[in-house]
Protein backbone atom coordinates (compact mmCIF):
# COMPACT_ATOMS: atom_id res chain seq x y z
CA UNK A 1 0.00 0.00 0.00
CA UNK A 2 2.96 2.40 1.12
CA UNK A 3 4.24 1.72 -2.21
CA UNK A 4 1.46 3.19 -4.38
CA UNK A 5 0.21 6.63 -4.80
CA UNK A 6 -2.71 7.19 -2.63
CA UNK A 7 -3.76 10.47 -3.70
CA UNK A 8 -3.91 11.58 -7.51
CA UNK A 9 -0.07 11.66 -8.47
CA UNK A 10 0.89 12.63 -4.67
CA UNK A 11 4.33 10.21 -4.21
CA UNK A 12 4.05 7.58 -1.74
CA UNK A 13 6.75 9.07 0.40
CA UNK A 14 5.11 12.34 1.11
CA UNK A 15 2.66 9.98 3.56
CA UNK A 16 3.39 11.22 6.67
CA UNK A 17 2.78 7.81 7.99
CA UNK A 18 1.91 4.53 6.41
CA UNK A 19 1.47 0.98 8.04
CA UNK A 20 0.98 -1.96 6.19
CA UNK A 21 -0.82 -5.09 7.59
CA UNK A 22 0.99 -4.48 10.30
CA UNK A 23 0.60 -7.20 12.95
CA UNK A 24 1.28 -7.88 16.45
CA UNK A 25 0.61 -11.10 18.87
CA UNK A 26 1.74 -11.27 22.79
CA UNK A 27 1.15 -15.20 23.48
CA UNK A 28 -2.23 -15.85 22.37
CA UNK A 29 -3.45 -12.43 22.44
CA UNK A 30 -4.14 -10.52 19.02
CA UNK A 31 -2.63 -7.27 20.31
CA UNK A 32 -2.86 -5.84 16.11
CA UNK A 33 -4.24 -7.94 13.35
CA UNK A 34 -3.29 -6.94 9.53
CA UNK A 35 -3.37 -3.09 10.45
CA UNK A 36 -3.23 -0.74 7.03
CA UNK A 37 -3.44 3.39 8.01
CA UNK A 38 -1.98 6.07 5.85
CA UNK A 39 -2.13 9.66 6.71
CA UNK A 40 -1.15 12.65 4.77
CA UNK A 41 0.58 15.50 6.14
CA UNK A 42 -1.60 18.40 7.54
CA UNK A 43 -3.83 15.46 8.61
CA UNK A 44 -5.11 15.49 12.00
CA UNK A 45 -6.48 12.21 13.37
CA UNK A 46 -7.86 10.31 16.14
CA UNK A 47 -7.35 6.50 17.31
CA UNK A 48 -10.58 6.16 18.85
CA UNK A 49 -11.17 2.46 20.83
CA UNK A 50 -11.51 1.35 23.93
CA UNK A 51 -9.00 0.30 26.50
CA UNK A 52 -7.65 -2.77 25.12
CA UNK A 53 -8.26 -2.21 21.31
CA UNK A 54 -4.41 -2.25 20.25
CA UNK A 55 -3.91 1.65 19.76
CA UNK A 56 -0.81 1.71 22.09
CA UNK A 57 0.67 -0.93 19.94
CA UNK A 58 -0.19 0.23 16.89
CA UNK A 59 1.57 3.31 18.08
CA UNK A 60 4.70 1.84 19.27
CA UNK A 61 4.73 0.23 15.71
CA UNK A 62 4.23 3.08 14.08
CA UNK A 63 7.35 4.30 15.97
CA UNK A 64 9.41 1.61 15.75
CA UNK A 65 9.50 0.83 19.84
CA UNK A 66 8.11 -2.78 19.43
CA UNK A 67 9.04 -4.80 16.06
CA UNK A 68 5.52 -6.10 14.53
CA UNK A 69 5.73 -9.87 13.51
CA UNK A 70 4.96 -9.03 10.15
CA UNK A 71 3.72 -6.16 7.75
CA UNK A 72 6.02 -2.43 7.50
CA UNK A 73 5.48 0.90 9.23
CA UNK A 74 6.61 4.15 7.15
CA UNK A 75 7.09 7.61 8.25
CA UNK A 76 7.35 10.15 5.67
CA UNK A 77 8.19 7.29 3.51
CA UNK A 78 11.27 5.71 5.66
CA UNK A 79 11.73 3.27 8.67
CA UNK A 80 10.69 5.19 11.60
CA UNK A 81 13.91 4.74 13.14
CA UNK A 82 15.24 7.05 10.17
CA UNK A 83 12.33 9.92 10.72
CA UNK A 84 12.93 9.70 14.55
CA UNK A 85 16.83 10.14 14.21
CA UNK A 86 16.08 13.18 12.03
CA UNK A 87 13.74 14.67 14.70
CA UNK A 88 10.83 14.81 12.46
CA UNK A 89 8.75 13.26 15.18
CA UNK A 90 7.73 14.38 19.01
CA UNK A 91 5.61 11.60 20.79
CA UNK A 92 4.13 11.53 24.12
CA UNK A 93 3.95 7.59 25.59
CA UNK A 94 1.49 6.72 27.63
CA UNK A 95 3.89 5.88 30.26
CA UNK A 96 2.83 7.29 33.90
CA UNK A 97 6.91 8.67 33.29
CA UNK A 98 8.39 10.88 35.91
CA UNK A 99 11.96 12.01 36.69
CA UNK A 100 13.41 12.53 39.73
CA UNK A 101 15.96 15.78 40.04
CA UNK A 102 15.50 17.93 36.87
CA UNK A 103 13.49 20.82 36.31
CA UNK A 104 10.94 21.23 34.06
CA UNK A 105 13.09 24.46 32.05
CA UNK A 106 16.21 21.90 32.21
CA UNK A 107 13.42 18.77 30.97
CA UNK A 108 12.68 21.02 27.67
CA UNK A 109 16.20 22.59 26.90
CA UNK A 110 17.38 19.18 26.73
CA UNK A 111 14.85 17.94 24.08
CA UNK A 112 15.18 21.40 22.25
CA UNK A 113 19.29 20.28 22.11
CA UNK A 114 18.58 16.87 20.98
CA UNK A 115 16.04 18.28 17.62
CA UNK A 116 17.97 19.44 14.72
CA UNK A 117 14.73 22.22 14.13
CA UNK A 118 13.90 23.91 17.49
CA UNK A 119 11.47 26.33 19.22
CA UNK A 120 12.10 28.88 21.43
CA UNK A 121 12.08 28.17 25.00
CA UNK A 122 9.28 30.69 25.49
CA UNK A 123 7.15 29.56 22.70
CA UNK A 124 7.21 26.00 23.71
CA UNK A 125 6.58 26.56 27.33
CA UNK A 126 3.53 29.14 26.38
CA UNK A 127 2.20 26.66 24.21
CA UNK A 128 2.29 23.75 26.87
CA UNK A 129 0.55 25.90 29.65
CA UNK A 130 4.04 25.99 31.88
CA UNK A 131 5.39 29.79 31.67
CA UNK A 132 4.74 29.99 35.42
CA UNK A 133 6.26 26.83 36.11
CA UNK A 134 9.43 26.37 34.60
CA UNK A 135 11.57 26.34 37.58
CA UNK A 136 9.38 23.57 39.39
CA UNK A 137 11.34 20.09 39.90
CA UNK A 138 9.27 17.57 37.44
CA UNK A 139 8.44 15.27 40.18
CA UNK A 140 7.01 18.37 42.32
CA UNK A 141 4.41 18.84 39.48
CA UNK A 142 0.60 17.87 39.81
CA UNK A 143 -0.31 15.08 36.90
CA UNK A 144 -1.61 17.14 34.61
CA UNK A 145 1.24 19.34 34.60
CA UNK A 146 3.66 16.52 34.51
CA UNK A 147 1.77 15.10 30.98
CA UNK A 148 1.89 19.22 29.76
CA UNK A 149 5.67 18.61 30.81
CA UNK A 150 5.83 15.67 28.22
CA UNK A 151 3.72 17.78 25.73
CA UNK A 152 6.54 20.35 25.91
CA UNK A 153 9.00 17.87 25.26
CA UNK A 154 7.56 16.21 22.19
CA UNK A 155 6.97 19.85 20.80
CA UNK A 156 10.28 21.30 21.14
CA UNK A 157 12.00 19.97 18.78
CA UNK A 158 9.02 21.55 15.95
CA UNK A 159 8.33 17.99 14.49
CA UNK A 160 6.15 17.49 11.51
CA UNK A 161 4.18 15.00 12.77
CA UNK A 162 3.12 14.56 16.77
CA UNK A 163 2.36 11.14 18.15
CA UNK A 164 0.15 11.46 21.45
CA UNK A 165 -0.98 8.36 23.18
CA UNK A 166 -4.01 9.15 25.88
CA UNK A 167 -2.44 13.12 25.99
CA UNK A 168 -5.51 13.74 28.40
CA UNK A 169 -5.11 11.50 30.60
CA UNK A 170 -4.91 12.66 33.99
CA UNK A 171 -5.35 16.55 33.18
CA UNK A 172 -8.26 18.31 34.63
CA UNK A 173 -10.83 20.36 32.48
CA UNK A 174 -8.67 23.51 32.08
CA UNK A 175 -5.87 21.37 31.20
CA UNK A 176 -7.74 19.52 28.47
CA UNK A 177 -8.94 23.17 27.25
CA UNK A 178 -5.37 24.46 27.27
CA UNK A 179 -4.36 21.51 25.66
CA UNK A 180 -6.51 21.19 22.62
CA UNK A 181 -6.18 24.81 22.28
CA UNK A 182 -2.41 24.63 22.18
CA UNK A 183 -2.97 21.48 19.40
CA UNK A 184 -5.32 23.59 17.17
CA UNK A 185 -2.56 26.48 17.23
CA UNK A 186 0.05 23.36 16.09
CA UNK A 187 -2.19 21.75 13.33
CA UNK A 188 -3.04 25.10 12.05
CA UNK A 189 0.70 25.72 11.39
CA UNK A 190 0.00 22.60 8.93
CA UNK A 191 1.70 19.89 11.30
CA UNK A 192 0.35 15.94 11.21
CA UNK A 193 -1.35 15.34 14.40
CA UNK A 194 -2.02 11.63 15.43
CA UNK A 195 -3.54 10.97 18.92
CA UNK A 196 -5.28 8.56 20.39
CA UNK A 197 -7.98 8.31 22.86
CA UNK A 198 -11.30 6.71 23.96
CA UNK A 199 -13.46 10.24 24.27
CA UNK A 200 -15.14 10.36 21.60
CA UNK A 201 -15.58 13.75 22.41
CA UNK A 202 -11.93 14.42 22.01
CA UNK A 203 -12.01 13.36 18.84
CA UNK A 204 -14.87 14.97 17.87
CA UNK A 205 -13.58 18.52 18.84
CA UNK A 206 -10.27 18.02 17.38
CA UNK A 207 -9.93 15.44 14.57
CA UNK A 208 -10.48 15.68 10.76
CA UNK A 209 -10.46 12.13 10.45
CA UNK A 210 -11.49 9.33 12.89
CA UNK A 211 -10.13 5.63 12.89
CA UNK A 212 -12.21 3.50 15.13
CA UNK A 213 -10.09 0.63 16.02
CA UNK A 214 -11.35 -2.17 18.45
CA UNK A 215 -9.93 -5.85 18.87
CA UNK A 216 -6.75 -4.64 17.23
CA UNK A 217 -8.32 -3.87 13.93
CA UNK A 218 -9.44 -0.91 12.07
CA UNK A 219 -13.41 -0.98 12.19
CA UNK A 220 -14.30 2.44 10.75
CA UNK A 221 -12.04 5.22 9.10
CA UNK A 222 -13.71 8.50 7.95
CA UNK A 223 -14.53 11.66 8.24
CA UNK A 224 -15.05 13.03 11.79
CA UNK A 225 -18.87 13.37 11.19
CA UNK A 226 -19.67 10.20 10.03
CA UNK A 227 -18.07 8.10 12.87
CA UNK A 228 -20.20 10.24 15.29
CA UNK A 229 -23.46 9.66 13.63
CA UNK A 230 -22.08 5.23 13.81
CA UNK A 231 -21.37 6.17 17.33
CA UNK A 232 -24.74 7.85 17.99
CA UNK A 233 -26.85 4.62 16.59
CA UNK A 234 -29.54 3.82 18.40
CA UNK A 235 -30.67 0.49 19.22
CA UNK A 236 -34.42 -0.12 17.85
CA UNK A 237 -36.27 -3.45 19.63
CA UNK A 238 -39.72 -5.10 19.05
CA UNK A 239 -41.90 -8.50 19.01
CA UNK A 240 -42.43 -9.94 16.12
CA UNK A 241 -46.15 -10.15 16.99
CA UNK A 242 -46.72 -13.45 14.96
CA UNK A 243 -44.94 -12.46 11.80
CA UNK A 244 -41.45 -13.13 9.98
CA UNK A 245 -39.31 -10.48 10.18
CA UNK A 246 -38.13 -10.50 6.00
CA UNK A 247 -37.77 -7.39 5.40
CA UNK A 248 -36.85 -5.81 8.58
CA UNK A 249 -32.93 -5.71 7.69
CA UNK A 250 -33.48 -3.05 4.89
CA UNK A 251 -35.75 -0.31 6.85
CA UNK A 252 -33.79 2.59 6.68
CA UNK A 253 -30.80 3.30 9.09
CA UNK A 254 -31.12 -0.62 9.85
CA UNK A 255 -27.02 -0.99 10.21
CA UNK A 256 -27.28 -4.40 11.82
CA UNK A 257 -30.42 -7.21 13.05
CA UNK A 258 -30.46 -9.54 15.28
CA UNK A 259 -33.46 -12.32 15.75
CA UNK A 260 -33.86 -14.09 19.34
CA UNK A 261 -36.89 -15.98 19.31
CA UNK A 262 -39.74 -13.26 18.57
CA UNK A 263 -37.55 -10.74 19.84
CA UNK A 264 -35.54 -8.11 16.78
CA UNK A 265 -33.06 -6.09 17.71
CA UNK A 266 -31.89 -3.56 15.23
CA UNK A 267 -28.76 -1.28 15.54
CA UNK A 268 -29.93 1.89 13.16
CA UNK A 269 -28.17 5.27 12.74
CA UNK A 270 -31.11 6.74 12.50
CA UNK A 271 -33.63 5.58 14.94
CA UNK A 272 -36.63 7.96 13.63
CA UNK A 273 -37.06 6.90 10.04
CA UNK A 274 -36.40 3.36 11.30
CA UNK A 275 -39.54 3.60 13.01
CA UNK A 276 -41.59 5.82 10.94
CA UNK A 277 -40.84 3.30 8.66
CA UNK A 278 -41.89 -0.02 10.21
CA UNK A 279 -45.02 1.93 11.49
CA UNK A 280 -45.75 2.78 7.98
CA UNK A 281 -45.02 -0.58 6.93
CA UNK A 282 -48.50 -1.67 8.28
CA UNK A 283 -47.01 -4.95 10.15
CA UNK A 284 -48.09 -5.85 13.63
CA UNK A 285 -45.27 -5.41 16.20
CA UNK A 286 -45.36 -4.64 20.00
CA UNK A 287 -43.47 -4.15 23.02
CA UNK A 288 -41.56 -1.49 20.66
CA UNK A 289 -37.71 -0.13 22.76
CA UNK A 290 -35.44 2.11 21.36
CA UNK A 291 -32.56 3.07 23.24
CA UNK A 292 -28.79 4.45 23.01
CA UNK A 293 -26.30 2.23 24.09
CA UNK A 294 -23.19 4.53 23.63
CA UNK A 295 -19.77 4.55 21.84
CA UNK A 296 -19.11 1.37 23.89
CA UNK A 297 -21.88 -0.36 22.05
CA UNK A 298 -20.93 0.90 18.74
CA UNK A 299 -17.50 -0.22 19.12
CA UNK A 300 -18.86 -3.26 19.55
CA UNK A 301 -21.38 -3.35 16.70
CA UNK A 302 -19.11 -2.13 14.49
CA UNK A 303 -16.42 -4.91 15.29
CA UNK A 304 -19.44 -7.29 15.58
CA UNK A 305 -20.81 -6.04 11.87
CA UNK A 306 -17.16 -6.20 10.01
CA UNK A 307 -16.35 -9.84 11.10
CA UNK A 308 -19.22 -12.38 9.45
CA UNK A 309 -17.29 -15.08 11.37
CA UNK A 310 -16.83 -14.68 15.34
CA UNK A 311 -12.89 -14.36 15.15
CA UNK A 312 -12.32 -15.15 18.89
CA UNK A 313 -14.75 -17.64 21.48
CA UNK A 314 -16.91 -15.56 23.01
CA UNK A 315 -15.59 -15.62 26.95
CA UNK A 316 -12.39 -13.79 25.36
CA UNK A 317 -14.64 -11.07 23.73
CA UNK A 318 -16.72 -10.68 27.05
CA UNK A 319 -13.25 -10.89 29.30
CA UNK A 320 -11.91 -7.89 26.57
CA UNK A 321 -14.81 -5.86 27.32
CA UNK A 322 -13.53 -2.74 29.01
CA UNK A 323 -15.08 -2.74 32.87
CA UNK A 324 -17.27 0.51 33.67
CA UNK B 1 24.65 13.95 23.03
CA UNK B 2 26.26 16.36 25.50
CA UNK B 3 23.16 17.90 25.89
CA UNK B 4 22.25 14.45 27.66
CA UNK B 5 25.62 14.34 29.44
CA UNK B 6 25.33 17.59 31.15
CA UNK B 7 21.73 16.64 31.82
CA UNK B 8 22.36 13.67 33.54
CA UNK B 9 25.53 15.24 35.17
CA UNK B 10 23.12 17.69 36.86
CA UNK B 11 21.04 15.16 38.25
CA UNK B 12 23.41 13.26 39.79
CA UNK B 13 24.84 16.19 41.58
CA UNK B 14 21.21 16.55 42.91
CA UNK B 15 21.09 13.37 44.86
CA UNK B 16 23.88 13.54 46.83
CA UNK B 17 22.25 10.82 48.89
CA UNK B 18 24.46 8.02 47.29
CA UNK B 19 27.32 9.45 48.89
CA UNK B 20 26.62 8.02 52.03
CA UNK B 21 27.69 4.65 50.55
CA UNK B 22 30.33 5.96 48.43
CA UNK B 23 32.12 8.36 51.01
CA UNK B 24 30.88 8.14 54.31
CA UNK B 25 30.40 4.30 54.47
CA UNK B 26 34.14 3.74 53.10
CA UNK B 27 36.17 6.61 55.11
CA UNK B 28 33.97 5.36 58.36
CA UNK B 29 35.12 1.30 57.41
CA UNK B 30 38.99 2.11 56.87
CA UNK B 31 39.32 4.46 59.72
CA UNK B 32 37.96 1.64 61.94
CA UNK B 33 39.69 -1.32 60.24
CA UNK B 34 42.85 -0.04 60.26
CA UNK B 35 42.96 1.79 64.12
CA UNK B 36 44.61 -1.14 65.30
CA UNK B 37 47.24 -3.87 63.88
CA UNK B 38 50.62 -4.09 63.37
CA UNK B 39 51.44 -0.82 61.15
CA UNK B 40 55.15 -2.74 60.06
CA UNK B 41 53.11 -5.90 58.30
CA UNK B 42 52.88 -5.97 54.77
CA UNK B 43 50.26 -6.65 52.08
CA UNK B 44 50.18 -7.03 48.25
CA UNK B 45 53.77 -5.78 48.24
CA UNK B 46 52.80 -2.13 50.32
CA UNK B 47 52.30 -1.30 53.60
CA UNK B 48 48.90 -2.69 54.73
CA UNK B 49 47.62 0.69 55.55
CA UNK B 50 47.71 1.52 52.22
CA UNK B 51 46.78 -2.18 50.90
CA UNK B 52 43.60 -1.65 52.56
CA UNK B 53 43.44 2.24 51.70
CA UNK B 54 42.97 0.63 48.52
CA UNK B 55 41.03 -1.74 48.92
CA UNK B 56 37.94 0.06 50.63
CA UNK B 57 38.57 2.59 48.28
CA UNK B 58 37.85 0.41 45.55
CA UNK B 59 34.59 -1.09 47.17
CA UNK B 60 33.27 2.35 47.46
CA UNK B 61 33.85 2.98 44.25
CA UNK B 62 32.02 -0.31 43.32
CA UNK B 63 29.19 0.16 45.34
CA UNK B 64 28.36 3.51 43.32
CA UNK B 65 28.78 2.27 40.21
CA UNK B 66 27.15 -0.92 40.62
CA UNK B 67 23.90 1.23 41.99
CA UNK B 68 23.97 3.74 39.57
CA UNK B 69 24.38 1.12 36.75
CA UNK B 70 21.72 -0.66 38.06
CA UNK B 71 19.08 2.21 38.60
CA UNK B 72 18.42 2.31 35.13
CA UNK B 73 15.94 -0.07 36.23
CA UNK B 74 14.17 2.45 37.32
CA UNK B 75 14.39 4.75 34.11
CA UNK B 76 13.60 2.09 31.86
CA UNK B 77 10.29 0.89 34.17
CA UNK B 78 9.23 4.13 34.09
CA UNK B 79 9.38 4.96 30.41
CA UNK B 80 12.05 7.29 30.21
CA UNK B 81 14.67 5.57 28.31
CA UNK B 82 11.24 4.50 26.13
CA UNK B 83 10.78 8.17 25.37
CA UNK B 84 14.53 8.92 24.71
CA UNK B 85 14.10 6.00 22.25
CA UNK B 86 11.81 8.57 19.96
CA UNK B 87 13.60 11.28 20.20
CA UNK B 88 16.96 11.88 17.74
CA UNK B 89 19.65 10.82 20.67
CA UNK B 90 20.73 7.28 19.16
CA UNK B 91 20.58 4.71 21.95
CA UNK B 92 24.06 3.82 21.50
CA UNK B 93 24.44 7.64 23.32
CA UNK B 94 22.28 7.04 25.77
CA UNK B 95 24.31 3.40 27.15
CA UNK B 96 27.40 5.32 26.60
CA UNK B 97 26.44 8.78 28.80
CA UNK B 98 24.62 6.02 31.09
CA UNK B 99 28.11 3.81 31.52
CA UNK B 100 30.02 7.41 31.86
CA UNK B 101 28.53 9.29 34.55
CA UNK B 102 27.74 5.96 36.98
CA UNK B 103 31.70 5.20 36.35
CA UNK B 104 32.60 9.14 37.90
CA UNK B 105 30.27 7.85 41.16
CA UNK B 106 34.01 6.10 41.61
CA UNK B 107 35.92 9.01 41.85
CA UNK B 108 34.52 10.88 45.24
CA UNK B 109 35.38 7.56 46.96
CA UNK B 110 38.57 7.03 45.79
CA UNK B 111 39.68 11.09 46.77
CA UNK B 112 37.89 10.86 50.24
CA UNK B 113 39.60 7.37 51.56
CA UNK B 114 43.11 8.60 50.08
CA UNK B 115 42.71 11.53 52.51
CA UNK B 116 41.65 9.36 55.76
CA UNK B 117 44.94 7.45 54.73
CA UNK B 118 47.41 10.49 54.06
CA UNK B 119 45.91 11.91 57.74
CA UNK B 120 45.67 9.11 59.48
CA UNK B 121 48.28 6.62 59.02
CA UNK B 122 50.41 9.20 57.27
CA UNK B 123 50.90 7.63 53.95
CA UNK B 124 52.90 9.96 51.56
CA UNK B 125 52.91 9.28 48.24
CA UNK B 126 54.79 11.45 45.36
CA UNK B 127 51.96 13.11 43.72
CA UNK B 128 52.18 11.65 40.19
CA UNK B 129 51.43 8.28 42.55
CA UNK B 130 48.36 9.71 43.56
CA UNK B 131 46.95 10.43 40.41
CA UNK B 132 47.90 7.76 38.78
CA UNK B 133 45.98 5.72 42.00
CA UNK B 134 43.09 7.91 40.62
CA UNK B 135 43.63 7.64 37.29
CA UNK B 136 43.62 3.86 36.87
CA UNK B 137 41.12 3.43 39.79
CA UNK B 138 38.40 5.22 37.73
CA UNK B 139 39.55 3.68 34.32
CA UNK B 140 39.46 0.35 36.33
CA UNK B 141 35.71 0.92 37.07
CA UNK B 142 34.29 0.75 33.30
CA UNK B 143 33.86 -3.59 33.97
CA UNK B 144 31.65 -2.54 37.22
CA UNK B 145 29.73 0.18 35.21
CA UNK B 146 29.07 -2.34 32.60
CA UNK B 147 27.46 -5.09 34.92
CA UNK B 148 25.46 -2.57 36.39
CA UNK B 149 23.71 -1.57 32.97
CA UNK B 150 23.33 -5.40 32.56
CA UNK B 151 21.22 -5.59 35.73
CA UNK B 152 19.53 -2.51 35.19
CA UNK B 153 18.58 -3.34 31.76
CA UNK B 154 17.51 -7.18 32.67
CA UNK B 155 15.83 -6.91 35.77
CA UNK B 156 12.78 -5.09 37.94
CA UNK B 157 14.44 -1.95 39.98
CA UNK B 158 13.63 -3.97 43.21
CA UNK B 159 15.58 -7.26 41.71
CA UNK B 160 18.68 -5.06 40.39
CA UNK B 161 19.69 -3.40 43.48
CA UNK B 162 19.38 -6.53 45.44
CA UNK B 163 21.17 -8.44 42.63
CA UNK B 164 24.01 -5.34 42.33
CA UNK B 165 24.29 -5.45 46.56
CA UNK B 166 25.28 -9.31 46.43
CA UNK B 167 27.35 -9.06 43.92
CA UNK B 168 29.62 -5.76 45.04
CA UNK B 169 29.48 -7.40 48.61
CA UNK B 170 31.03 -11.18 46.98
CA UNK B 171 32.64 -9.28 44.68
CA UNK B 172 34.51 -6.95 47.49
CA UNK B 173 34.87 -10.06 50.12
CA UNK B 174 36.42 -12.91 47.88
CA UNK B 175 38.39 -9.92 46.09
CA UNK B 176 40.26 -9.08 49.26
CA UNK B 177 39.40 -5.62 49.18
CA UNK B 178 37.94 -5.80 52.90
CA UNK B 179 40.67 -8.09 53.83
CA UNK B 180 43.97 -8.88 52.24
CA UNK B 181 43.72 -12.05 50.51
CA UNK B 182 47.65 -12.87 52.48
CA UNK B 183 44.83 -13.65 54.84
CA UNK B 184 42.93 -15.99 52.59
CA UNK B 185 43.33 -19.57 52.39
CA UNK B 186 45.52 -21.06 49.12
CA UNK B 187 42.37 -21.85 47.19
CA UNK B 188 40.60 -18.95 47.83
CA UNK B 189 43.36 -16.95 47.03
CA UNK B 190 43.61 -18.26 43.35
CA UNK B 191 40.36 -17.68 42.99
CA UNK B 192 40.61 -13.99 44.36
CA UNK B 193 43.28 -13.65 41.06
CA UNK B 194 40.52 -14.61 38.46
CA UNK B 195 38.05 -11.67 39.85
CA UNK B 196 37.40 -8.40 38.58
CA UNK B 197 37.18 -6.93 41.76
CA UNK B 198 41.02 -8.22 42.45
CA UNK B 199 42.64 -7.20 39.75
CA UNK B 200 40.66 -3.82 39.94
CA UNK B 201 42.79 -3.25 42.98
CA UNK B 202 45.68 -4.42 42.09
CA UNK B 203 45.54 -1.61 39.81
CA UNK B 204 46.06 0.84 42.82
CA UNK B 205 47.71 -1.28 44.99
CA UNK B 206 50.75 -1.25 42.03
CA UNK B 207 50.24 2.31 41.54
CA UNK B 208 50.62 3.14 45.31
CA UNK B 209 54.48 1.73 44.42
CA UNK B 210 54.41 3.86 40.91
CA UNK B 211 53.85 0.93 38.80
CA UNK B 212 52.05 0.34 35.83
CA UNK B 213 49.22 -2.48 35.43
CA UNK B 214 50.02 -6.06 34.84
CA UNK B 215 49.58 -7.44 31.51
CA UNK B 216 47.49 -10.72 33.14
CA UNK B 217 45.51 -8.03 35.65
CA UNK B 218 44.94 -5.83 32.63
CA UNK B 219 43.92 -8.68 30.54
CA UNK B 220 41.42 -10.63 33.81
CA UNK B 221 39.80 -7.04 33.65
CA UNK B 222 39.63 -6.76 30.06
CA UNK B 223 37.78 -10.30 30.16
CA UNK B 224 35.47 -9.75 32.36
CA UNK B 225 34.80 -6.10 30.83
CA UNK B 226 33.62 -8.13 27.65
CA UNK B 227 31.59 -10.03 29.38
CA UNK B 228 29.53 -7.71 30.81
CA UNK B 229 29.40 -5.65 27.67
CA UNK B 230 28.18 -8.44 26.22
CA UNK B 231 25.72 -9.06 28.79
CA UNK B 232 24.74 -5.19 29.22
CA UNK B 233 24.19 -5.08 24.75
CA UNK B 234 21.86 -8.44 25.33
CA UNK B 235 19.81 -6.80 28.17
CA UNK B 236 19.63 -4.12 26.08
CA UNK B 237 18.20 -5.49 23.49
CA UNK B 238 15.78 -7.33 24.99
CA UNK B 239 14.34 -4.67 27.35
CA UNK B 240 13.89 -2.64 23.81
CA UNK B 241 12.35 -5.28 22.30
CA UNK B 242 9.48 -6.00 25.11
CA UNK B 243 6.00 -4.66 24.64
Amino acid sequence: MCALPTVGYMPSDALAVCLTAIHKRFGDLVAVGDLNLSIEPGETIALLGPNGAGKTTTINMMLGLVPPDGGTARLFGAPPAHAIETGRVGTVLQDAMFLPSATVREFVELARALYPKRSTLDEILTLAGLTNRSGARLDKLSGGEAKRARFAFALAGDPELLVLDEPTAAMDVAGRQAFWAAMHRLADRGRTVLFATHYLEEADDFADRVVVVAGGRIVADGPTAQIRALASGRTVTFDLAGETADGLSRLPGARSMEVRGDRVRIESTDADATVIALVRSGRAFADLEISSEGLEAAFLALTAADTPTPREPEPLLAAARPEH
Amino acid sequence: MWAYLKFELRRMLREPGILVFTVLMPVASYVVFTGFGDPTSQAEGIPVEATIMIGIGGYGAIIGVLSLGGSVAVERTQGWLRQLRVTPLRPRAVVAVKAFTSTLIAIPSIVSVGIAGAIEHHIHLPVSHWLLILGVMWLGTVPFALLGLALGYALSPKVASTASFVLFFSLSVLGGLLVPTVAFPSGLQHLARTLPSNRYAELGWRAVAGHAPTGTGLLVLGVWGLLFAVLAAFAYRRSAATR
